[in-house]
């Protein structure tokens, strides 16, 4: 398959995530989201990584040729493991002081 | 031995920081010795200088230190001490202490710390005079200038709760300054001209030749501007008068030993230039008989003590720039000598009477003051006679060797001075007989204090008295048989003087025609006002008079309340709603925004989020249509 | 690689220290030593010292400029902690653990500023990013504390995912995540003659970059966080991790946008970013009733000045960086130390403060003097070489007139708090003013006009 499919398939994905994180209140689900535009950004460095791949595997199978894409996406998943507990314990933490976690709920920063 | 030159300032500035920064932890006669022994110290070293001097010839120049350094561009802080500047030095240093000495007792009665201020700023005011008179070049002399014009603004305005004098000290320093941006605007001329500053440099026939007949003019002319302020000559004298406002003493420091004479220094010290400018040499020669003769016509009819003396300043100042203006330099360096003699002297004395008769200046409340104050009638009687030019005290000669030199250049120059002459005779003694003679016309009360003043007081007097009657053997002409010393001690720095090619028969008539009128002009004010003082109010040209032309006012209406009209204008219309209204009106624009602008913080994520994807787009769509925007922003801009 | 783990090490170790010490007291000590034995190993480092000799693959690469940023940073960081030390005690039972996460947050900024590679910029930003979410969120009691740490994890994630796209996008243009590799202008068209795919990827990395160092139109969370978080950590966040921010941001982008730019006018949107940041800051901050968020405006307001550094990209730039660094994180840090005894943060908390503590007015005034950038304190110099750099790129010169402008702006709110210690009346309160508080803030006023007065003093630093 072309490249060109698998950009617009993560393009697709990444705008979900962003229209989902504009639409939606519900902090959980925000977050949800968010992990749709970084997963996305992984499907396609995984398909980078195997363009770039191809014709170096053909050649010789043993090429480590592109293979840092995926590399790349192991770091996102860690990373955004980490960015997980934290967010979820801000998320807990609100929820204890205000029994929401509506988003729209805590307002009193502005101007 | 050379390097005692710089100690001649240095003891005044001394005396100045002692005074100025400890005058409340001294007691008013250590601050006195201070003052004065500063002084005289000054005065001993000028004395040991001259008479280095006259065996050796000029000093060689004294650079202290580099005071401006720019890349070829290089000013020292030198001194030079010749023939001229060396009398300068007597004149400053001799008079200024006796000044100070008679300072200690007529300031006595101020409090312990203003009487300190009063010797600091006296102190400091002889210090600048000194900078200025031996200063190497023509900037070491603008410090000293504007030193001077400080200090006399601090002086006249000393006792400066009262706010006409306050007044009077701005008016003298605005005068001044006046003065000053014609010096400095010389300065620059000569600078970017020549390339340098130091007389040594400028007044030589090379740096001449850069300079073309219009440029000395110029500066000669701008020379004069400052000299005219500093040394009170038409049309900038105003301050002068007005300057009495200060203590006594004060007024014979500006008046005989410093200040004025910072205007005939300086165009000595530069007669090299002003020889070759014959037009501003007419200049200063009418403009110093006209301020002569207007001075003196004013004098007659004034009625305070120190006014009379200060126009009778005035005067003489404008001998000396006659003098000046026809090349007699060595006649107005020796006027200046005596009238620095005789008017100490007179201010002195008048600063005694009025001691006397307890803070009084109006003469219509004096008279018959000879019985009451022997050594001050006696001295200025003296004081008098020298001014009034009758032989052989020393005002006759130096006046006469003016008026000879005027009449050499042209007889209607001599005939005016010689009737100023006249009138000066009659207005010091008009001044004489009112105060001395007669009978006492003030309240019982002043009778009562009236006394002869303390020998701090008397003592400078008597000094001065006997110099006003001996200096004018310095100078003796040779058509009396003299050698005038004078001019052979200053010839080499007065380089371009001309003497007055008249036989010794014209000469013999032409004082005796000035001693006669003079004379005459003295016996009629003695006879009149001895017995029978004018004491109403002047009526007709004498009310002119004394109202002083109404000079004053013509400025007033001519050049003050019009800039004040602009500043006003200024001020309340451009100002306020112009200027104003810009500044606020940006200020109430900000505010704004800033109200408006703060409403896109609406604390809400979700708008953030919306906000930043909005963003990206535009930025986006920016980046590829940038070849677009920028063809549309040629075209509107 | 000294600071890098030594950092990551010493977080660790102060982690630990919290199990063998029960003195709160002693927690800022450990984490003084920690940050002078950084610096010392940083500055070996410098020298060609490196105690780790780890092969990295070109994927950081030390760099003289880096590498005295990292100094500045921890030195900036230790006199945050003699400064705001007693602050940080107060906010609980954790002292060793927030010590800890700022250990991690300087060993996110040391990567920032040496990394070479993508995958590292992007590893730097998130330890930069999350111990600070932590910070944020640090006092579980208050509302506007939890408030801006949602905020700030929400919007800060969100950029990651935009920077994550960024990254994915070069990768797919250039097949490196090397920032310094030769692009292949081959696939899926292009634009200029430079992959399309690169293009789009840079943009994203611009916005997620102006993100981090809150650039206008992406500066929302900025005065919500730094007004919500606790003081002391506002104060940490406004200075290194924002100054760090900024190295990243002009390592970044002086290898890939400086290479593009003779075929692609990166000038336009920077320029805009510029505009927008100094008006939004400048502008919203003249209307504040609340010092902090004042500052945090402020803060904005000069990231709008720190952007010139990325528009010009010469070396001038990068001097003046270094010094904007240092100038603005000492004030900053300084004021916020002030600000932080308060009792009362709005404005009229400080009326009459010259009155009651003269050394914390006298003192504050010089920092806020640097803010503005008026001449004798570091802030001038700082902003001079912001402007000079532009001068020297000799285009977009109504972008300097329109700092200069902005700056004028600035002086207004500034000069507000000056006015309000000097010149109202008033009782302003300050808690606990030790003589020791006092000495530091003369030392970090006293370092500001020394830079202001001799600026080679930092700069040569540069390169001797």
């Amino acid at each position: 398959m072309p490249i060109q499919y698998y950009i617009a398939l993560s393009v697709c994905l990444f705008c979900i995530g962003i229209v989902g994180v504009l639409t939606r209140r519900n902090v959980i689900i925000i977050f949800m989201c968010i992990e749709l535009m970084l997963n996305s950004v992984n499907l396609l460095l995984v398909a980078f990584s195997k363009m770039y791949n191809a014709p170096a595997f053909a050649a010789n199978p043993a090429s480590t040729v592109g293979i840092d894409g995926q590399l790349f996406v192991f770091f996102i998943m860690v990373v955004a493991a980490a960015e997980v507990s934290v967010g979820l314990a801000i998320i807990v933490m609100m929820y204890r002081n205000t029994h929401s976690i509506d988003v729209n709920f805590l307002n009193r920063l502005k101007n | 031995m050379n390097n005692l030159v710089y100690l001649i300032p240095l003891f005044p500035l001394a005396g100045f920081l002692i005074n100025g920064l400890f005058r409340k932890s001294l007691n008013k006669p250590l601050i006195g010795i201070i003052g004065s022994g500063a002084i005289l110290a000054s005065f001993v070293v000028s004395l040991v200088l001259f008479f280095q001097v006259k065996s050796n010839g000029a000093l060689p120049v004294e650079a202290l230190f580099s005071f401006i350094n720019v890349h070829d561009f290089k000013i020292d802080f030198a001194f030079q001490v010749d023939q001229l500047s060396s009398i300068f030095l007597l004149i400053i240093t001799g008079i200024g202490f006796l000044i100070h000495v008679y300072s200690t007792s007529y300031m006595h009665d101020e409090p312990t710390e203003h009487f300190g201020r009063y010797f600091a700023y006296l102190n400091l005011f002889v210090f600048s005079m000194l900078l200025l008179v031996m200063g190497a070049n023509f900037v070491i002399m603008f410090i000293g200038w504007e030193g001077v014009g400080l200090c006399s603004y601090l002086l006249i305005g000393f006792w400066f709760k009262n706010n006409n004098y306050n007044y009077a000290a701005k008016k003298a320093f605005v005068m001044n300054r006046i003065g000053d941006l014609g010096f400095l605007l010389a300065v620059f001329w000569l600078l970017a001209k020549v390339g340098t500053v130091n007389y040594h440099d400028v007044f030589t026939a090379e740096s001449l030749a850069k300079l073309t007949p219009t440029d000395i003019t110029a500066i000669t002319l701008l020379l004069f501007v400052g000299a005219a302020g500093k040394s009170a000559q038409i049309p900038l004298y105003t301050w002068l008068p007005d300057a009495m406002a200060g203590p006594t003493p004060v007024s014979a420091l500006i008046h005989a030993a410093t200040m004025v004479t910072a205007g005939i220094y300086m165009i000595a010290r530069s007669n090299v230039l002003y020889s070759l400018a014959h037009v501003t040499q007419n200049v200063i020669a009418i403009i110093g008989i006209a301020t002569a003769l207007l001075a003196a016509t004013i004098a007659l009819k004034q009625n305070d003590i120190k006014k009379v003396l200060a126009y009778s300043t005035v005067s003489q100042l404008g001998y000396m720039f006659l003098g000046l203006g026809v090349g007699a330099y060595t006649g107005a360096v020796f006027h200046v000598m005596t009238h620095a003699f005789f008017k100490a002297l007179l201010f002195l004395g008048a600063g005694s009477v009025i001691h006397a008769a307890g803070g009084e200046q109006d003469i219509r409340k004096m008279g018959g003051l000879k019985k009451y104050m022997p050594y001050t009638h006696l001295t200025f009687l003296v004081g008098c006679i020298a001014i009034a030019g009758m032989p052989p005290f020393s005002g006759f000669f130096s006046k006469d060797e003016i008026l000879a030199a005027a009449y050499a250049r042209s007889p209607i120059l001599w005939g005016l001075g010689v009737l100023g002459a006249a009138m000066t005779a009659f207005y010091m003694f008009r001044l004489y007989a009112t105060t001395f003679l007669g009978s006492f016309r003030g309240t019982h009360d002043q009778e009562h204090h009236l006394h002869e003043s303390p020998a701090a007081m008397t003592i400078p007097l008597v000094v001065l008295a006997f110099l006003s009657v001996i200096g004018g053997a310095v100078g003796v002409p040779e058509a009396l048989h003299g050698h005038h010393e004078l001019h052979h001690f200053l010839s080499p720095v007065l380089t371009t003087e001309v003497a007055p090619e008249l036989g010794h028969s014209t000469e013999y008539g032409l004082m005796a025609v000035s001693v006669v009128l003079a004379l005459a002009a003295l016996l009629f004010a003695l006879n009149k006002f001895s017995k029978k003082p004018e004491l109403g109010e002047p009526t007709g040209f004498g009310k002119v008079l004394a109202n002083k032309w109404y000079i004053d006012e013509l400025y007033d209406a001519v050049i003050v309340n019009p800039l004040l009209k602009f500043a006003d204008f200024l001020k309340n219309v451009v100002e306020k709603s112009g200027i104003d209204g810009i500044v606020n009106g940006v200020g109430r624009f900000v505010q704004y925004l800033s109200r408006q602008l703060r409403l896109l913080q609406s604390g809400q994520v979700g708008n953030y989020i919306l906000f930043m994807v909005l963003s990206i787009v535009v930025l986006f769509l920016v980046f590829w249509n940038q070849a677009i925007i920028l063809q549309f922003l040629q075209k509107v801009f | 690689m000294n600071a890098i783990i030594l950092s990551a090490v010493w977080g660790v170790i102060m982690m630990f220290s919290s199990i063998l010490f029960k003195n709160k007291g002693a927690f800022k000590y450990i984490a003084a030593i920690g940050l002078i034995v950084l610096t010392v190993a940083n500055i070996a480092n410098t020298y060609g010292c490196d105690f780790f000799n780890i092969n990295t693959h070109e994927m950081l690469r030390y760099t003289r400029f880096g590498l005295f940023f990292n100094t500045i940073a921890f030195l900036c960081t230790l006199i945050y902690v003699l400064l705001s030390g007693k602050e940080i005690e107060k906010h609980g039972n954790y002292v060793a653990e927030y010590y800890a996460l700022i250990f991690f947050v300087l060993c996110g900024v040391s990567i920032l500023t040496s990394f070479n590679n993508l995958l590292m910029l992007f590893l730097g930003i998130e330890i930069l990013s999350i111990p600070l979410y932590i910070l944020t969120g640090s006092d579980k009691r208050n509302l506007k504390g939890n408030e801006a740490a949602l905020k700030y994890f929400l919007m800060g994630s969100f950029s990651t995912g935009l920077m994550l796209m960024g990254i994915a996008l070069i990768y797919g243009g250039t097949g490196s995540f090397q920032i310094d590799v030769v692009r292949s202008a081959t696939l899926f068209g292009t634009f200029s003659g430079i992959s399309f795919l690169e293009v789009a990827g840079l943009l994203f990395m611009l916005v997620a970059m102006a993100f981090k160092v809150s650039a206008a139109p992406f500066h929302f969370w900025t005065p919500d966080v730094y007004d919500g978080a606790p003081t002391v950590f506002t104060s940490f966040m406004a200075t290194v991790v924002k100054a760090a921010a900024f190295i990243a941001f002009i390592k970044l982008f002086e290898v890939r946008i400086a290479d593009t730019s003779a075929v692609i006018n990166w000038g336009m949107l920077l320029s805009l970013l510029i505009i927008a940041t100094l008006l939004i800051g400048n502008i919203t901050a003249v209307f504040q009733q609340s010092v902090k968020r004042m500052l945090a405006y402020s803060s904005i307001a000069q990231a709008g000045f720190m952007l010139f550094a990325v528009f010009s990209l010469n070396d001038f730039a990068k001097e003046g960086l270094i010094l904007y660094a240092v100038a603005y994180s000492l004030a900053t840090i300084g004021s916020f130390a002030i600000l932080a005894k308060m009792k009362d943060i709005t404005f009229e908390g400080f009326n009459g403060l010259a009155k009651s503590h003269p050394v914390l007015a006298a003192t504050n005034t010089i920092f806020l003097l640097s803010l503005a950038g008026i001449p004798l304190t570091a802030g001038f110099f700082a902003k001079y070489y912001m402007l000079a750099s532009v001068v020297k790129t000799g285009h977009y010169l109504w972008l300097v007139i329109l700092g200069v402008l902005f700056a004028a702006v600035s002086v207004y709110y500034y000069f507000r708090v000056i006015q309000a210690m000097y010149f109202k009346e008033g009782d302003a309160q300050a808690e606990d003013v030790t003589p020791g508080f006092k000495i530091g803030l003369i030392i970090v006023a006293a370092l500001i006009i020394l830079v202001g007065i001799y600026p080679q003093v930092v700069l040569n630093w540069l390169y001797f």
